[in-house]
């Protein structure tokens, strides 16, 4: 029984993917400084603890702690919507920025849910999962008034979404953010839409708010192409100067 | 806290183990990519000296335990899918008697997988595991003792040993 038992379990490996990708993951974590409570069960139970705890101060009159957004997380592709999420980390608003975003959002269910949750919810939808199949590009911003919740959600989103690479994950400031929704735009595709601008100022905004984020980038790429005259490599990022990290 | 070369030599040596913990304990791959991240970011954060690697692999072991237990706890997982997709690849059919060995062993209760892998696979003693498992020794050797019969029978009879 032995000799069998141990052959079998022999066949068992760690696969070269699952190491890199832990590795990965772990640097960077390592390279942000190792949050005190980064395990994801442990977490977990602690955010539904808190929330808990929560309902009861609500219940005594404390509901305003719940219900102040101190971070948002704004999801770009064509649908384009944001998430208010509090300092306990829970949704407390979906608004779409457009009309697909809108259509979306109403089909959520995601508040009060944590915002990890709520990202894997939006991001597996039917509307969304198949526009990343269709190699469409999803931008995720994180924002905020509390520079330490927005790092931490900006590096958790980041690490949430590792493996695909068409999703891409930035920090904003927070009045970048409220100039975007003046232009009634999510923040990922108001960026777009400055540097869309920057090499047309003919594009308006009625163009850029129906417009995906795959084409926006697409435009942007042939015309700096074709004003630098020079070749830009492959990505959706790097040369377009969104930073990475906790930007804020 | 660990320097990350120290964490890539653990990720190395030990990730096998933390596979085989993760086979016994979990229903499906996404999941065993946490448990990986979990184990590995503990042991990276963790101060604990380690008197030797078997001290440092029983340690590891036993996070990778527990973490598969809290994991197994939240409400958020239910997905479960084949032995096959477990194992990342299909089994050929020279490897079926192996298959159908692992696929005994995980039929088996859930205490009594954790033993039997313990014992006959990682070569601890009864002292050993119940150090590992916080159980009393005398547990564990009931423990072996039921999931060796249950094996037994799953596998035609024909266990031979201790």
């Amino acid at each position: 029984m032995r000799n069998e038992i141990r052959q079998a379990f022999d066949e068992v490996h760690a696969s070269r993917e699952l190491k890199d990708r832990t590795r990965e993951r772990l640097a960077r974590r390592m390279r942000r400084g190792w949050p005190a409570a980064g395990l994801r069960p442990v977490r977990r139970g602690l955010a539904a603890a808190a929330a808990c705890l929560v309902l009861l101060l609500a219940g005594a009159g404390g509901s305003w702690l719940y219900f102040t957004p101190t971070a948002a997380i704004s999801i770009d592709v064509n649908p384009s919507l944001e998430l208010e999420i509090n300092r306990f980390d829970r949704v407390i608003g979906v608004e779409g920025y457009n009309e697909d975003g809108r259509a979306l959002a109403d089909q959520l269910d995601v508040n009060h849910l944590n915002y990890e949750q709520a990202v894997e919810e939006i991001l597996n939808s039917a509307v969304i999962a198949a526009l990343l199949a269709r190699d469409e590009v999803v931008t995720i911003t994180v924002t905020g008034t509390d520079d330490r919740q927005c790092g931490r959600i900006l590096s958790e989103v980041e690490m949430e979404t590792a493996q695909s690479p068409n999703i891409h994950c930035h920090g904003a400031r927070q009045e970048e953010v409220e100039s975007a929704h003046d232009c009634g735009l999510s923040y990922g595709k108001y960026r777009a839409y400055l540097e869309l601008q920057a090499l047309d100022p003919d594009v308006t905004l009625e163009e850029v708010q129906e417009m995906t984020m795959r084409e926006l980038w697409e435009r942007i790429q042939a015309l700096s192409v074709g004003t630098q005259s020079q070749g830009q490599s492959g990505g959706h990022h790097g040369e377009h100067g969104y930073g990475h990290g906790g930007g804020h | 806290m660990r320097s990350e070369e120290e964490v890539h030599t653990a990720i190395e040596r030990y990730g096998d183990t933390v596979r085989r913990l993760c086979l016994l304990r979990l229903k499906n791959h996404a999941d065993t990519e946490d448990i990986f991240q979990t184990v590995f970011l503990k042991y990276a954060l963790s101060t604990m000296r380690f008197d030797s690697q078997e001290h440092e692999k029983a340690w590891l072991i036993r996070v990778t335990l527990n973490a598969c237990k809290d994991l197994l706890k939240s409400f958020f997982r239910s997905r479960t899918v084949s032995l096959e997709e477990l194992l990342d690849q299909p089994a050929p059919e020279a490897e079926e008697k192996r298959t159908w060995v692992l696929e005994a062993v995980l039929s088996l209760p859930q205490k009594y997988r954790d033993v039997i892998y313990l014992h006959y696979y990682e070569g601890y003693t009864a002292a050993e595991i119940g150090g590992i498992l916080k159980k009393n020794v005398n547990t564990v050797y009931t423990l072996l003792a039921r999931a060796r019969q249950q094996l037994k029978e799953l596998l035609g009879g024909d266990g031979d040993e201790e």
